[in-house]
């Protein structure tokens, strides 16, 4: 399963899903569940509330669905961005697990993950992974820190000992070769 | 502050800030294309993080969202932006749906169409608890109106509470030499309940004692404001009596 055949397929779902839609629905919750499940899993590190925030993000997606503007951005990067920032805006509130914990995950190599090794033999995540590892060191740990452990950069920048100005720009410095890369991978 | 939040575009596609610098730079990119694109390009990267954290859902959970969703009522599409024939106030009661509670504040923006944009003016109501407060009256109303050269300004009202959140977004950029300002009008003349900082287009703001005031308006001044309006009204939303 090629990303683009993926991509394209969430697009024309998240649409009819907007239209109303229930059995397009019900296709994006197969294609895209494991997704939003995932991201919530990785950030809160507990599987119960991992399943709670996805199930709001999930109905959220059904909820918001008409307001997608295919011309403004992916299914994808849509239902992705609700996921991450539900999952954030929960471990910030309740600190689902202690800092430590949630610092040596944000930073375990996924290649030690049993939940990401299933799903090892999709191409995307060979790509990601080789596009992470074009990073500098700290780029690499400040964005990996952020996204994946759900940190503000100034935790990040408080976690790796690093000056705040210096975290913020290596964040974006970080992801704008991170784009670059996945962009030439196509 | 506009460097400081082009600096802060990576931080906040990866939902790495505060609340309060999350508020700032969503209001900064719905005004500024160039932070808008790039944070769309960064947005698609920063979704293909999530291609390594795939994990199988609980089959429970298939059934839950899907008898969720069918008990859910959809958003509305985005309104097209057109051009409004004639000016005209018109009041909703939005009770049903600002009851959800700490949802208040986004369904007030989706109303303002945008997703969020909230630069407190004046900041009378640190934690946002009075604005709250008014969006979450039982006799909050809320009127909608497309201020004239662009942009739209959405007014909450309780006669209750004698209070209003206004919530101005996307007006026609007016240059660093010249400021937005609300008034309170009533048959006595009228008042200035703020003015925004020059050259900005999107604020919120929290009015509170209106008494008589019968239409809440806006005009472009000269920066800093003005004792009495200077220009027309760009914007004249009418008080349910
Ligand atoms: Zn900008």
């Amino acid at each position: 399963m090629s990303a683009v055949v993926d991509t394209v397929s969430a697009e024309s779902l998240l649409l009819r899903a907007g239209q109303g839609e229930d059995e397009a629905f019900a296709e994006l919750y197969d294609l895209m569940a494991p997704r939003a499940y995932g991201i919530c899993l990785r950030v809160l590190r507990d599987r119960a509330q991992a399943e709670e925030v996805a199930q709001e993000v999930l109905i959220e997606v059904w909820r918001t669905a008409a307001r997608f503007d295919a011309q403004r951005g992916s299914a994808l990067a849509w239902i992705t961005t609700i996921a991450h920032r539900r999952a954030v805006d929960r471990v910030r509130s309740s600190q689902a697990a202690g800092d430590r914990e949630r610092r040596a995950a944000a930073e375990a190599d996924f290649t030690m993950d049993p939940v990401a090794d299933a799903a090892a033999r999709r191409i995307e995540h060979r790509q990601v992974r080789r596009c992470l590892k074009a990073l500098t060191e700290l780029q690499h740990r400040a964005v990996t820190l952020a996204y994946y452990g759900g940190y503000t950069y100034q935790q990040v920048a408080g976690l790796l000992d690093a000056a705040v100005p210096t975290v913020k720009s290596r964040i974006r410095d970080g992801l704008v070769k991170l784009r670059d890369c996945l962009e030439a991978s196509r | 502050m506009s460097d400081d939040v082009h600096a802060l575009i990576g931080a906040w596609v990866l939902d790495a800030v505060e609340d309060d610098e999350r508020r700032r730079i969503e209001a900064h990119v719905l005004q500024c294309e160039s932070c808008a694109r790039e944070a769309a390009e960064l947005r698609e990267a920063v979704a293909r993080l999530s291609d390594t954290v795939v994990a199988e859902p609980p089959p429970e959970l298939r059934d839950r969202v899907l008898a969720g969703a069918r008990g859910t009522r959809q958003d509305p599409a985005a309104a097209p932006r057109r051009p409004r024939p004639a000016r005209r106030t018109r009041w909703r009661h939005p009770k049903l749906r600002l009851a959800i509670g700490a949802a208040a504040l986004a369904v007030v923006a989706a109303f303002a169409g945008v997703f969020a944009t909230w630069q407190v003016m004046r900041a009378p109501d640190e934690d946002g608890s009075q604005m709250t407060a008014v969006l979450e009256a039982p006799d909050a109303n809320v009127a909608v109106q497309d201020a004239e050269g662009g942009g739209r300004v959405t007014v909450v009202y309780s006669a209750e509470l004698d209070r209003a959140v206004v919530v101005v977004s996307g007006l026609a950029d007016i240059g660093e030499d010249r400021s937005y300002q609300v008034w309170l009008v009533d048959a006595a003349g009228q008042v200035s309940a703020g003015v925004m900082d020059p050259g900005d287009s999107s604020a919120t703001m929290l009015l509170d004692g209106l008494g008589d005031t019968e239409v809440v308006g806006l005009t472009s001044e000269p920066a800093g404001g003005s004792d009495q309006p200077t220009t027309p009204m760009i914007a004249d939303l009418a008080l349910p009596a």
